[in-house]
């Protein structure tokens, strides 16, 4: 069995790019299974969808923990705890990063005995962003390597019907691309063997304490401890203020950020980029212009820079 | 100690009144409305200090009730069969709250059809939601379990609402000498609510009842809930027994009435139960060997103390005061469930259905299910459940059904009357 | 509850600049929604206890994580109302019969969306406001049920395309007028506010905090992901709104009806809703006049009665 699963933000289409793969190896006469994971609609938050391909009847069901081939859209994803990119990956796993960076570097960085290709990033330009599903799925049947070409353009057809002929065009021809792109990898993914029944290691069952409800009940004494998690990780694009174009009216930045993430130091406005989504409300509102939106991967360059010069 | 004639709904309420109740939020429903105006006039009249506020629906009642105890304060309230339910989703939410308090449910049959009349398919449907129940059969025991099931709500170990049942009509309208306890001596067992950490203060900002996102978190809060629960055993033998300490009054867990050498036993939830005692002593009369189970706590289910009170018997007859469609009885099923495997469990274990929708169980009936249950023990055979019901009351059926179905035109002829 | 003194704001400048809602919720980037609770929070302040019923907001706090610096409860659908009164009460109780301090006092607020508001929690709204309960409704308004992928609610606007109104003329329906549903009850407060518009906000929130009994708020709450547009333009779809005066900034006080900052030479309603992909229909693949006129003439005839 083919265990696949795709690593994404909402809103970049892993849950159409898992069905065009779904579909795929349907139309090759697998026995499927895809779904999407996420909680509630969230643009930008992490999601991830899995297929299962099987040339039997699937027995297996939710999340795959042991995946043969993992996809990262987005490779902003990666040191995301919550995005969960690196669960279950073993030496086995194939890991296919959407990412500007060398699979050398990722190789470096991550230190894993899995096998990395990475596909050139797209331009961060949000229109772009709307095709990275088909590309990575292109990518992805290729690396498989038992999904024929024909059988991609057959399923993207199908899951895209809804949006028309222009748009199907050109999420063909970017998962196509993709598709004879991976030629040097062609078939690198192997469907994992099943696991053992007859030795395996035991879960580690506990009887559960009991603890009273002063401690067991679902609440939270702590005051806005939401700040431990960055949602700054969400952000394609960053904005920065410009002090000299900045007039320091104070107010309009800070107020209309519809997180909060904007506050007002000794009256000059600071941006949390801990915490910033990178919505750019505050660049659309200031009344000089004085806060320019940057891509978030060069703003990171920038600082890195910045941080060995100074 | 006075000994007064009440209600099952005026113990009820006293039970309430003793306990010092801060908060009533109320909605009226048939049986239940004489709790919530002897409570809301005895607060008009300066003679209990509460506040009563009358909610637009129970769905909101409950809301209301388990958010002021969540605040840090002790709360009562009542209900019955469709307003159970339509509170339903908010006895699950709430019991998840951990916070305290009691609810008294009447019991009462549910729709459809609609009745007004007694039977227990509206408490039955609780069973899951975390609420601990406790069942009575008498109006003093009304009184009594009200104040105990504050006790074990509010125990440490506990820290969930309990629900205190009585049937509609057969206790709730009848009234029985009361030993109504003095207010001190009540407090005195009672005590004052400890909110715990769980409440409501400027001083100490709280997310309550927050959203779980993932399984296992989600199976720790659950879990200790259930467990919680489970604490109820041993927390409501402590109760009872400082109960009996201070009031002379005893109510075990599990009612065993001339069961210890009984070769078979009845096993019955509350008021029809009375009955059953009225025919385990003529059956003893007339030379059986009977006696009744009638557990008072149903959750948490005891049933370690059904193993043990049924270890040895010959047979158990269950008559459950209610049907889970498609099933059956749930009192035969749960005991079921309880007794698989244990050693010396019965053999035997019969159901029978009687008493829905309020339907009488005659003392007759209660002398052929012990004639019943003794063949099944003879003859090593289990028979089906029966439901109670006689020929007699098919024909009256009948009869009801052929009124309904007379078509217009039957009765236009009848009465002279042409279609044109 | 203590008395606050009234600010009664003139300009942004007078805004709170500390902002006291913690960063780091799962709200969609640019959600409108979060942006007026921001700022109404700034004002309400932590002494507060919010009374939370289902919709996206419900997501604010995930266990172990809250933004909050004052209290929360999460009920249910339809009975965040019902929570209040439970929590008001309590309040009530417990410093009447002295067994906590005045100073333990909180405001108690109801935020919901408008899927309850509009709807399942219509009915204990009434409740409330008919018992006279002393406690601030704050509805995020984002004309759809959000939290479960923006289906129509009842404050869907006639048109509008949602997810289970995808036809060419978008949802038949049209938005209930809940602040005259509420003004009817003739509680304490109702207003209308924007987080576009915020010096209007906060003079209405800081208002509120000053008087006692029901009073209740719609914020207009624009939506990127239900509304479909691009997040940086939640506050230029948000003044449109009331530019066009889709959106009247109204307040109920004292039985009148006063009308905050209305629009002095509307903008045609198409400005509005051109920035916006769930009326796309009214536009490609070929113009719906007859559908934009309509609304335009709803808005019209809505300030023309007004006049």
């Amino acid at each position: 069995m083919y265990r696949i699963r795709f690593h994404g933000r909402g809103g970049q289409g892993m849950k159409t790019a898992s069905r065009i793969l779904g579909t795929a190896f349907f139309l090759q006469g697998y026995e499927i299974q895809d779904a999407p994971r996420y909680g509630a609609e969230r643009r930008g938050a992490p999601i991830f969808a899995y297929v299962r391909a099987n040339d039997q009847p699937i027995f297996e069901r939710g999340i795959i923990t042991r995946p043969d081939l993992v996809v990262v859209a987005d490779d902003s994803l990666v040191p995301v705890p919550a995005a969960g990119v690196l669960t279950g990956v073993d030496r086995h796993t194939v890991l296919l990063i959407n990412s500007d960076q060398t699979a050398e570097t990722w190789q470096h960085r991550l230190n894993l005995d899995s096998r990395i290709i990475t596909l050139p990033a797209e331009t961060t330009e949000r229109d772009e962003l709307r095709f990275i599903g088909a590309t990575c799925t292109g990518a992805a049947a290729r690396l498989l390597g038992v999904i024929t070409r024909a059988s991609m353009e057959q399923a993207i057809e199908q899951e895209l019907a809804d949006l028309g002929d222009a748009l199907i065009e050109k999420n063909l021809s970017r998962a196509l691309l993709a598709y004879d792109s991976m030629q040097p990898h062609h078939g690198c993914v192997n469907p994992a063997s099943d696991t053992d029944a007859t030795a395996y290691t035991a879960p580690s069952w506990i009887d559960l304490p009991f603890d009273e409800a002063r401690i067991a009940a679902p609440d939270i004494r702590a005051a806005a401890n939401s700040v431990q998690i960055k949602t700054g990780l969400w952000r394609t694009l960053r904005p920065v203020i410009d002090y000299e174009r900045c007039n320091r009216c104070w107010w309009v930045c800070s107020t209309f950020c519809p997180d909060g993430a904007i506050k007002v130091d000794d009256k000059t406005p600071v941006i949390d980029y801990d915490h910033c989504k990178g919505c750019m409300v505050c660049v659309a509102q200031c009344p000089p212009h004085a806060i320019e939106a940057i891509p978030e991967t060069l703003a990171q360059e920038q600082e890195a820079a910045e941080e060995t010069t100074s | 100690m006075t000994r007064t004639l009440l209600t099952g709904n005026g113990a009820a309420a006293w039970g309430a009144r003793l306990a010092a109740t801060d908060y009533i939020p109320a909605f009226p429903i048939t049986p239940q409305t004489e709790i919530i105006e002897s409570l809301s006039t005895w607060i008009d009249r300066d003679e209990m200090t509460a506040r009563m506020v009358t909610m637009e629906s129970e769905h909101s009642m409950i809301t209301a009730a388990a958010a002021a105890a969540a605040s840090g304060i002790r709360v009562f309230s009542a209900t019955s069969s469709q307003g159970l339910l339509y509170g339903m989703e908010m006895l699950y939410t709430v019991s998840g709250w951990r916070a305290p308090f009691v609810l008294v449910n009447v019991s009462r049959g549910l729709a459809s059809p609609i009745t007004l009349e007694p039977d227990h398919n509206d408490i039955m449907a609780a069973r899951d939601c975390g609420f601990l129940q406790i069942h009575c059969s008498t109006c003093q025991e009304v009184l009594d379990s009200t104040l105990m099931a504050f006790r074990l709500a509010e125990h440490e170990r506990i820290r969930l609402p309990v629900i205190v049942n009585m049937d509609g009509f057969y206790l709730s309208f009848t009234r029985e000498p009361v030993e109504v306890p003095d207010p001190a001596a009540a407090k005195r067992f009672v005590g004052d609510y400890d909110a715990e950490n769980i409440r409501f203060r400027a001083s100490a900002p709280v997310s309550q009842a927050v959203a779980v996102i993932g399984g296992a978190p989600y199976s720790y809060f659950r879990y200790e809930t259930h467990m919680a629960a489970q604490n109820g055993l041993d927390v409501y033998d402590e109760l009872s027994i400082a109960f009996a300490d201070q009031f002379d009054r005893s109510y075990p867990a599990i009612d065993a009435y001339r069961s210890e050498d009984a070769d078979i036993v009845f096993v019955m939830l509350g008021s029809f139960a009375t009955k059953a005692k009225a025919a385990v002593d003529r059956l003893r009369a007339a030379g059986h060997s009977v006696g009744l189970l009638r557990p008072r706590l149903i959750r948490p289910f005891p049933a370690g103390l059904f193993r043990n009170l049924l270890a040895g018997k010959a047979a158990a007859a269950v008559i459950d005061q209610n049907l889970s469609t498609g099933m059956g009885g749930v009192l035969h099923a749960e005991l079921a469930a309880a007794l698989y495997g244990a050693a010396d469990a019965p053999s035997r274990l019969l159901s029978f259905i009687g008493g829905l929708g309020g339907r009488d169980i005659s003392l007759e009936e209660f002398y052929q299910i012990a004639k019943v249950t003794r063949t099944a023990v003879a003859e090593q055979k289990t028979p089906p459940p029966r439901l109670l019901y006689t020929e007699q009351e098919l024909r009256e059926m009948r009869k009801l059904q052929a009124v309904a179905s007379v078509e217009r035109d039957e009765l236009n002829n009848s009465k002279g009357l042409s279609r044109d | 509850m203590t008395s606050q003194t009234v600010h009664l704001y003139r300009s942004m400048k007078e805004l709170p600049s500390t902002h006291l809602l913690g960063t780091g919720t799962p709200m969609c980037a640019g959600c409108g929604g979060l942006e007026a609770l921001n700022q109404l929070y700034d004002i309400i302040g932590e002494r507060s206890v919010f009374i939370n019923a289902a919709g996206c907001m419900t997501l604010l706090s995930v266990y172990p994580f809250t933004p909050f610096r004052g209290s929360w409860l999460y009920t249910a659908m339809a009975s965040a109302p019902a929570g209040a009164q439970g929590v008001r009460d309590a309040l009530d109780i417990l410093i009447e019969k002295q067994r906590i301090a005045a100073d333990e006092d909180m405001q108690v607020v109801v935020l919901t969306g408008d899927g309850s508001a509009y709807g399942m929690g219509l009915s204990a709204t009434s409740g409330a406001i008919e018992r006279n309960l002393d406690f601030l409704y704050i509805c995020y308004d984002n004309e759809g049920y959000g939290n479960t992928g923006q289906q129509f609610s009842g404050a869907t606007p006639h048109g509008a395309r949602t997810s289970t109104s995808r036809g060419p003329r978008g949802y038949p329906g049209f938005k209930k007028d809940l602040f005259a549903i509420w003004a009817a009850h003739k509680p304490a407060y109702v207003a209308t506010v924007a987080g576009a518009e915020p010096v209007d906000l906060a003079r209405k929130i800081e208002k509120a905090m000053s008087i006692k009994g029901p009073r209740l708020l719609i914020a207009l709450s624009p939506c990127p992901t239900g509304w479909d547009y691009d997040p940086k333009d939640t506050v230029t779809v948000g003044k449109l709104a009331v530019k066009t005066g889709v959106w009247p900034l109204k307040e109920y006080i004292d039985g009148k009806v006063m009308h905050t900052k209305p629009p002095r030479e509307r903008k045609p309603v198409e400005e509005y809703l051109k920035l916006q992909g769930r009326y796309k229909h009214l536009f490609e693949p070929k113009r719906n006049d007859k559908l934009i006129a309509e609304i335009q003439q709803k808005v019209d005839r809505y300030w023309n009665q007004t006049d």
